[in-house]
Order: C-alpha cells, then structure tokens, then sequence
C-alpha cells in the first residue's frame, strides 16, 4: 500500500482512515519519523551539573550537582521566542537558544548528603503514578573490613541512604539507612523497583529486603530473605525456643537460639532441597540415583553452599530472578566468566520454582520468546515503555538476536553472552521513540535506549529512517561542532533523551576533569 | 568454580599421607599411595551404600573429599518432619572405623535430640560405636530418631519435656519448623 511520508498528507490519511483494531498508537508513533531532534545547539552556556535523566513521564530532568551533595530538578519547557519579522524560520535562532534555561525550568534544590556521603550520581528511580523518586547517597567503601555475618572479600560502605523524594515539590518524605553494608548502586544494580515494591540486595550480608512504599510517602519494611524467608521466621525461632524453656524449671541453656550458627541460611536451604529433589526425582532406580546424586549434587554441595546472591530483578509482585555466583564475581565489574546460576523464588509461598545455569538453553529459549515478561517493570509503568524494542516485540532486534546466534562460533558462549543481561538493571533503559527499532536504525555500539557512557567518535551518529530503507532522518553529535582538536584524549559520552519530546541532551567528558561540552538536540 | 576441590582434600584428609603432604612443597603425592586403612574403609563403604541405600536417605562426598561428606533424609511419611528435606554434615576422623564420624545438622530441625547448633545426641556415635558400624547403619539409626526421639536422653530437656507432657502441642511446633526451615 502506497504511503506518502509527508507530514501534511500523513495528517489527511490519519482524518480519513481508521487504523486496524490495536495499532493506532503504532501509527501515531510513526509520526516521529517526521519530526526529529535534528537541530543542534552546540555547547550549550549551562550550569555545572551531573546530568542523570529524564523521568519516564518527561515530567522532571534529573540533576545532581558537581559536588555530589544537592538534587536539582528542572522542568523540560519549550524554547519560545517572538519574531518580528514575517519569515522568521529563515531566521538565526536568537541568542537565548545558547541558554540552559530557556528549554529547562529550575523547580527546586535539594541537600540530599549530609556529613561525609556523596549523591550516588548513576542511581535513580522513578514511581511514576505518585511522582516519587528514590536516590542514594553514601560514604566511601572500604576495601577489607571483616563482620560477623558479612560474607568475607565484599567490601563494606559505612553508612548507604536511600532517600524517598516527592518530585513535585522536591520535599524529602522517607529515608532508610544501611550501615557497613555493601549495596550495588551504580546504575542501580542492587535495588529493583515493582510497582510501589522495592527490593535492595545487600551483597556483604546476603539479604534480599522487600520495601513497599505506601502512599503515604513512607518506606515500610516488608520482609528480608536470605537467612530466613518467611518475615516472622525469627520471631517463630524466638517463640518456640521460650515455649520449649517453659517447661523447664531454670531451664536457660536454650534461649540463645539466634546467635550465628552454622545452619543453612533459609534460601539456600530452599535452593539445596529443590535440586536435590530435582535429580532425586530424575532417576527411579535406587542405585542410579545415588550413582547421580553423588555426582551432581554431593560432589557440588560445597560450591552450591558457597553461592552467593548477586542481582535481583522482580518478575511480578510474587517472583524474583536471583542470579548467584561466587564471591568474585560478584563484586567485580566484569563477571561474564564467573560461573552463575538463576534461580526463580515465589516470595510468598518460599518457594524456588526454577533453577538454571546461565549456560542453559532452556533459559534462554525463554528469553528469547519472552522477553518482555523479563522487562516488565510494573503493570502501572508509563505507558511509553512498552515500546521500548526488544526481541520479542520487534522483528528487527528480533532478527539481530537470531543473526547473532547463527554466527556465534559457539553456542553455549553464545547464551552465557546473553543471559549475562539477566536480571534486568531496572528503569536502565530510555522509552524515547527514537530508540523504536522499528522507526529508526542506528549503529547500536555507538548509541541505544540503556543508559551507558560510551566512547565517543568525533563523527555524527546517524539515524536512518526504518521502513525507507537509506534514508538518513537526522544526525546526532555530541561534543564542539568542529569536533575537537586532540584526538588522543578519550571522550565518553551519554545522551538524554526526552520520552516524549523531540528532545535530547549529548554530554561529553574527557577523563580529566575538563568542563563537559553539552549539546541539545531538538526540532527547530 | 571447582578449584577449591583439591585444597579441601589436601586439608581434610587426615588419613596418613595428607597433611604431610605439603610440607614437602612443591611434590604432590600421588593419590593411589596416599589412601589409607580408613581411606580405604570409606570407599568400601560407599560403593556398599550405592548398591543398597536405606530408604530416603542418601550420602556422598562433598568434591573429592572422602572424608567429609553429606547426607540427606527425607522426613519420614507420619511424623512431624514429614515433607521436610535435611541435610547433615558427616566427618569421618583419620582413624575412622575405630571412632565414630562425626554427624551436625545443616538444617533447622525440632528435636529433643538435635541442639541449636545441630549437633545430635545418638548412642552408636559415642559411646556405642563399634567399628562394625557402617554409614548405612549410621544413617538408618538418623532416620529413627525422626520417628522415635529419646526424650530420656535428650539434649534439649525444653523439647523433650513438651514431647512428654503435651505431645500434641510438640508435634504441631515440630511441624511448624518443618514448614519454615526444612523445605
């Protein structure tokens, strides 16, 4: 069917004719192909910020200071001019088009730290229904610290804030502290948020907390998992050991019940049992099923008792996709060739449901078919990021993934390679149309929707227009406008796009502390 | 991801040749020489285990360390701990058979006879050890005390006095403790 892509006839055809039954946002959505952030406003006269991101609902810009200590939250607003002249497009933009704050409204400063703890500059959530925002700051880690109950060779931080912000006011409504603990806060690794329920994995102790944040502004403690699972576990164990002392006269050898023991802590109980049960179950004939369970699970009880919690990502209210691996790997930047499991836990009946190791092919065909049932975030989450491209929802990163995996040399590497992604870093990646793969295509090393800092090339990042196959829409550049002079220094770069808008920030850094070269990008 | 294997055999094989073993540095013994009586009495005993296991129970080595190894039961059908899993840690010492290995729970479990660091209070590992024992014979008389306590020799009197005096009320706790710490 002929389609003209011109705005004017496109606006005629969407008067005229109903789009098929579900797809009318899909057809809305194509008219970003016509207005695009082509026009670039280089090195922008702006405040000294740390630039962090839109919120999901374009409502708020999310900024920190260079000093780490204070938010400030701007207002995405439109730049707007008078012309007197009668063809004004012709026309140079005026000066104030140079300005930061003609296309952002400053709402408020915060003072989130407070003595000796620095803003975490790549942690932020977004609730979106309650404009709630979480953000944490901490002191500095320090290296070989040794607790009971710490798990040994995790670093430690001596005091982590989470800090729970109405955004529409900048008023601070909860906050919750963890001391000498070790939570992953860079691009918000270690916290996952569903619906109003937060999980926040401290690595050093090896606890999963649940939070739920009411309405009320408040942060609640649901239940912790990871020595017990149920939340009144412990009370329980205190319970019954005074019920037990009752019916003994000075009986007070056994009240000290919850002291560090050498128990299984209650997930790995859970975890042990389910793959015990699994090859227990797997062969029917008494010697054949000892002859394995000596082979996969007693000869590997140590090393599965070694496991460690890494990441966690929530499936739905009740499910959490736990990945485990060794300590190492844990902490390091690069775990992709520590050994890892994902296991599957019902939150609320203690239950493992799933185990794999991420070679397994069974896990990846999953993620292959289902992706989004990973990504989901919340069923209340805006409703941009359901058009946020993945495999499973678009046939082009579809296609890719498959080509990917024809080419792989070998397929086992091929699915640790992917599965490296799992659990999902939550709210990671931007809704912005212009990352809809079935809109535009882009060179994926040097821009997408996750929020990364990539190296920077000094030439333009195109963005090619989808369905019209080599047509270029617009160009994106970060750093001066005649590029810069020493080629030798490495630039890092991060892009901001609005959700909504045709609007996007470009920063560029240089590794030394050099003032950063900001762009915007917008529709003229 | 198994690299810790060969430490903790180096380190948990008492019998003989193990801990002299690195005092020579650089030489490894080969492990063909290096197994002893009790070593040897072990892997006996496991391929004995592997041909006729006692019901719902298992054991193996944990890696490749004959020494130390672990044990399953499952909470047998009409007792409290039914539907429960539990695992146990069992140490055989170097001059295993002529004293008794050593047995700790790894799992919670409510019981006059197992204490709240999981040591077990049973006969046969103390003073009623005779080296004709087995493992098999160890982890049958493990079983029994899930379906027969000794509240007159117990190590937790609480439990053992609730056992006696309101058995009703030991049995649903007991169950209680199954659900939360033993699925």
């Amino acid at each position: 069917m002929f389609r003209s892509n011109n705005v004017t006839a496109r606006l005629f055809e969407r008067q005229i004719s109903t789009p098929a039954p579900g797809t009318s946002v899909h057809c809305a959505r194509r008219f970003y192909e016509n207005i695009v952030p082509s026009h670039t406003i280089y090195d922008i006269k702006c405040p000294d910020l740390l630039f962090r991101k839109f919120t999901d609902d374009g409502q708020y810009l999310i900024t920190f200071s260079r000093n780490h200590q204070d938010l400030i939250v701007y207002r995405p607003t439109w730049l707007s001019f008078s012309c007197e002249v009668e063809d004004c497009y012709a026309h140079d933009l005026p000066n104030k088009a140079n300005k930061f704050e003609s296309y952002f409204t400053q709402l408020y400063s915060v003072t989130l730290a407070s003595s000796g703890e620095l803003i975490c500059k790549d942690f932020f959530l977004y609730i979106e229904g309650k404009q709630f925002g979480i953000f944490a700051t901490s002191t500095a880690q320090i290296r070989d610290a040794s607790a009971v109950g710490a798990i040994q060779g995790v670093p430690s931080i001596e005091k982590i804030t989470f800090h729970l912000l109405s955004l529409e006011d900048g008023v601070i409504l909860d906050e919750r502290v963890f001391r000498n603990d070790y939570v992953n806060l860079a691009h918000s690794m270690g916290v996952f948020l569903y619906d109003d329920l937060l999980a926040i994995v401290s690595l050093r102790y090896q606890r999963i907390h649940i939070l739920q944040i009411r309405d009320s502004g408040n942060l609640v403690d649901v239940r912790a998992i990871g020595k017990f699972c149920r939340e009144d576990d412990e009370l329980f164990l205190n319970y019954s050991a005074q019920v037990s002392t009752n019916h003994v006269e000075n009986g007070l050898q056994h009240t000290e019940h919850i002291r560090e023991s050498s128990f299984l802590s209650g997930l790995k109980q859970r975890l042990l049992s389910f793959i015990f049960r699994g090859i227990w179950n797997e062969e029917d004939d008494p010697n054949l099923r000892m002859q394995c369970l000596k082979k996969k699970f007693y000869f590997h009880f140590q090393d599965y008792v070694d496991l460690i919690i890494w990441k966690v990502q929530f499936l739905d209210r009740h499910h959490l996709l736990i990945k485990f691996g060794s300590v190492d790997g844990g902490v390091a930047r690069n775990a992709d060739n520590h050994p890892a499991f994902f296991a599957v836990y019902n939150m609320e009946s203690a239950e493992i449901i799933a185990f794999y190791q991420n070679s397994a092919e069974e896990l990846y065909s999953l993620f292959e078919l289902f992706c989004d049932h990973f990504h989901s975030s919340s069923k209340s989450s805006s409703l941009y990021t359901n058009f946020i491209s993945t495999h499973s929802n678009n046939i082009h990163a579809l296609e890719q993934l498959r080509g990917n995996k024809n080419k792989a040399s070998s397929f086992p590497q091929f699915v640790k390679k992917v599965l490296v992604n799992l659990p999902f870093n939550c709210q990671s990646q931007s809704p912005s149309p212009y990352f809809d793969q079935s809109l535009f295509r882009y060179d994926e090393k040097l821009i997408s929707a996750t929020d990364r800092h990539r190296q920077s090339a000094d030439h333009p990042i195109k963005f090619i227009s989808r369905r019209q196959q080599n047509i270029l829409k617009f160009k994106i550049k970060p750093g001066p406008e005649a590029g810069s002079s020493d080629c030798r220094t490495k630039k890092f770069c991060s892009f901001l796009f609005h959700p909504i808008l045709p609007l996007a920030i470009s920063i560029q850094q240089t590794l030394f502390l050099q003032p950063a070269v900001v762009n915007i990008h917008f529709r003229r | 991801m198994m690299s810790n294997s060969m430490m903790t055999m180096a380190s948990g094989g008492g019998g003989g040749s193990g801990g002299r073993g690195s005092v020579g540095g650089g030489r490894s013994w080969p492990s063909t020489t290096s197994v002893s009586a009790s070593g040897k009495r072990i892997q006996k005993e496991m391929s004995e285990l592997s041909i006729d296991p006692p019901p719902d129970c298992s054991a193996g080595p944990k890696g490749d360390n004959l020494y130390h190894w672990v044990a399953t039961i499952f909470g047998p059908p009409g007792t409290p701990y039914e539907g429960g899993i539990f695992f146990l840690d069992i140490t055989f010492p170097s001059d295993y058979p002529f004293k008794p290995p050593k047995v700790v729970f790894k799992t919670r479990i409510y019981h006059c006879n197992v204490d709240s660091d999981g040591n077990v209070s049973l006969d046969i590992l103390k003073d009623g050890w005779s080296p004709a024992l087995t493992i098999s014979k160890v982890l049958l008389a493990l079983r029994s005390i899930f379906t027969n306590p000794a509240p007159y020799k117990p190590l937790v009197p609480g439990i053992a006095h609730l056992y006696l005096a309101d058995r009703v009320k030991h049995d649903e706790l007991a169950a209680e403790w199954t659900l939360r710490f033993a699925r």
